[in-house]
């Protein structure tokens, strides 16, 4: 009887211990979770509806977002010397390289308080993400070094992420605009479009002059129409410089840009 | 180890070309259609010849901003707004002056007197590119300067816009003056900016619709013998006036071919017009239209193969369009209202007309079939379009309404443009109508 009893314990606690090894209910491992990726959602609609005419009163509000933005970013550095003296904040920023195009200038001189204070080091680079996150560069082969160059080269490639936005090549179609003034004489021919290949500098300056990519055409003394539409394209980007440089993160995407100048829908009348 | 080294460096540069050939292309499909700012300087002569080009200088520079400015596609930048001087300028322009102040375009002279004769020396620079783009010397006599300075803004014109100018060109009209019913017509001309204008005739006979030969110095018109129209030819250089052929009814609305050798015209008779056309030389006549409506107004196409006219043969006046030849007669207007004075634009691409509608009249443009109509400007009363020579601007004629007293009714010149934005009014001595715009004179 008292051998049955703790025969019938022994086995009761034998079926238990193997359900709870066994059965995946008892078994409540710590599970990763994966951190949640924000996707945000934007309509085309609001990026691309941007005003057609480069506007003093725009360029402000968009300075201002941008001064803010790089307020932000620098607060631990700049906050205490703005506050001190507009002075330093001066020649803080005389010591500065960054390349400004006029027009930033001239914001900026407008609103001397907010200055920002950017110092060089400061500057976001993509092209130094790998130094910032491997501290222990000094160490590195050189099989890491190109694996890191391979990365930057990677991340400047034009992707989803660092195309132009539509807004922003909208941005630059609005200027090009404003600053061409179509030859209006010409008559309507459906060859009639100039391509202009253009090299930027990161304020938006050129780099080079100009290339009419049918240099010949425009050469030749029997088309003095098509002479007269490239020498009014060649006029707008040079009257345009320097454009109002967009994201400089994505330089890369817009340093070398072809700009077709195409009368031909207002020709056609 | 190496060749995964090497694989890593060639999959690098082949990453780096990738990069480099994108190349994002952004099309410019409209543009800025505000007038090109232009500075047109005072031309510079030498120190002795103050006395005889002072006024030159300056009146030179004058002409040409207003025929540019006049075209409506140019805006002359105010000379006290320029940075740099003449004399300067006479060696160099500074371009980075002249685009501070917003000029894409400069155009320098030079005066000087040899011989007698005015040399005049203009060159045309971009200011943008930093280079010239056009030079020219003009030879003529001291007192022709003003020709002189229509035709460089003729050549300003064309290199900055790519089509022809049309400032060296004349236009002749007939001055009107005297009470409504008694009214003195004289057949008149001027330059198209309304300077050195003259009377070609005495105003004793009525004198109507006077054109232009587009390629003689020679203009046909309307006047009336014993009572009846009839078509004249003058030679405006030597005066002498003659009547064209001897034909039995009235003739009136006459042209010329786009050759000057044929003049084309409607004959009267018995209540019914039809088109006829005279050969010059043989005094050959050729009928066109034979129908019992009253067909009129023709005018050639530049390439001289087809006619537009009017006709109300469809129980309204129309525009109808037919070959040389008198076949093919076809209408062309569509919409509602009456069409009138049809005339063939130079290049070739539209007819211009007047319409009238709900007691309005109207400029307006369509293309040779009939499409794309487009109405210029409207008012009480106006009528007869005449091209300039390049088919951008239209002169024509408007009245004003007489009051109730029978004042106030006046009769002057206007032009438009295609874009039907720069309306004008040309200045003449006295009222004006019927104007005929000549092509480039030669």
């Amino acid at each position: 009887m008292r051998s049955s009893i703790l025969s019938s314990i022994v086995l009761h606690l034998a079926i238990m211990m193997m359900a709870i090894v066994s059965l995946p209910i008892f078994n409540n491992p710590d599970l990763e979770i994966p951190p949640i990726v924000q996707v945000e959602l934007i309509e085309i609609s609001e990026k691309t509806n941007v005003p057609k005419v480069s506007k003093k009163k725009d360029k402000k509000e968009e300075k201002k977002i941008e001064e803010k933005e790089v307020e932000k970013i620098n607060q631990p550095v700049m906050k205490p010397k703005v506050e001190k003296s507009n002075e330093k904040v001066k020649d803080a920023s005389d010591k500065d390289e960054i390349v400004k195009n006029k027009i930033e200038q001239k914001m900026f001189e407008n609103v001397p308080i907010k200055k920002p204070v950017i110092k060089k080091k400061d500057k976001f680079d993509p092209l130094k993400i790998a130094e910032l996150i491997d501290k222990s560069k000094d160490t590195k082969t050189v099989e890491e070094d190109i694996e890191d160059l391979e990365y930057d080269a990677l991340d400047s490639t034009p992707s989803l992420d660092n195309k132009l936005t539509l807004s922003e090549e909208d941005a630059i179609r609005a200027q090009f605009m404003q600053c061409w003034s179509i030859p209006i004489g010409i008559p309507f021919d459906d060859t009639m479009i100039v391509k202009i290949k253009i090299s930027l500098n990161t304020d938006g300056s050129l780099l080079e002059p100009p290339e009419v990519l049918q240099h010949e055409r425009m050469n030749k003394p029997s088309e003095k129409y098509f002479r007269t539409l490239a020498e009014s394209a060649l006029r707008a980007v040079r009257r345009c410089d320097p454009i109002k440089a967009p994201d400089i993160n994505r330089y890369e995407s817009w340093k070398r840009i072809q700009l077709n100048f195409d009368p031909r829908e207002i020709l056609r009348g | 180890m190496i060749k995964k080294t090497i694989q890593k460096i060639l999959f690098f540069y082949l990453v780096i070309i990738t990069n480099a050939s994108a190349l994002i292309e952004i099309d410019i499909t409209e543009g800025n259609r505000e007038p090109l700012p232009i500075a047109v300087t005072n031309f510079f002569y030498a120190e002795d010849a103050i006395k005889d080009l002072d006024q030159i200088s300056i009146d030179v520079s004058k002409v040409i901003s207003a025929d540019l400015e006049r075209s409506g596609l140019f805006k002359s930048i105010d000379q006290e707004a320029f940075i740099q001087k003449t004399a300067s300028m006479h060696i160099r322009p500074r371009h980075e002056d002249w685009r501070l102040i917003n000029a894409q375009a400069l155009v320098t002279g030079e005066l000087e007197i040899d011989n007698d004769k005015l040399r005049v020396e203009f060159r045309l620079w971009d200011t943008f590119a930093e280079k010239e783009i056009e030079a020219l010397v003009l030879i003529t006599t001291i007192d022709n300067w003003r020709r002189i300075s229509h035709m460089i803004a003729d050549k300003i014109y064309e290199r900055l816009t790519g089509e022809e100018g049309y400032f060296d060109t004349r236009i002749l009209y007939v001055s009107e003056n005297g009470p409504k019913n008694n009214r003195i017509k004289k057949l008149a001309i001027m330059d198209q900016d309304s300077f050195n204008h003259r009377y070609l005739t005495s105003g004793k006979e009525l004198v109507l619709t006077p054109r232009f030969n587009p390629v003689k110095q020679e203009i046909t018109y309307l006047s009336y013998f014993k009572n009846l129209p009839r078509v004249y030819l003058l030679d405006i250089q030597t005066g002498i006036q003659e009547v064209v052929g001897d034909f039995p009814g009235m003739t009136f609305a006459p042209r010329f071919s786009p050759d000057g050798e044929k003049i084309i015209m409607s004959l009267a008779r018995d209540g019914n017009s039809d088109i006829y056309v005279m050969d010059i030389k043989s005094r050959v006549v050729e009928r066109l239209t034979d129908n019992p409506a009253i067909d009129t107004s023709p005018s050639y196409s530049p390439d001289g193969k087809k006619i537009t006219f009017n006709s109300d043969r469809g129980g309204s006046q129309q525009i109808y369009v037919m070959d040389n030849k008198g076949r093919n007669q076809t209408r062309i207007s569509r919409e509602t209202g009456n069409y009138a004075t049809p005339v063939w634009s130079p290049r070739g691409d539209l007819i211009a007309f007047t319409k009238n509608f709900q007691g309005r009249y109207f400029i307006g443009v369509m293309r040779t079939d009939g499409t794309g109509e487009r109405l210029l400007t409207e008012n009480w009363y106006q009528e007869a379009p005449s091209w300039s020579s390049n088919g951008r601007v239209l002169i024509f004629y408007r009245e004003t309404k007489a009051d109730d007293t029978g004042k106030g009714h006046s009769s002057s010149l206007w032009s438009i443009d295609l874009t039907g934005f720069n309306e004008r009014k040309i200045e003449t001595p006295e009222d004006a109508s019927d104007p005929s715009w000549s092509r480039l004179i030669q």
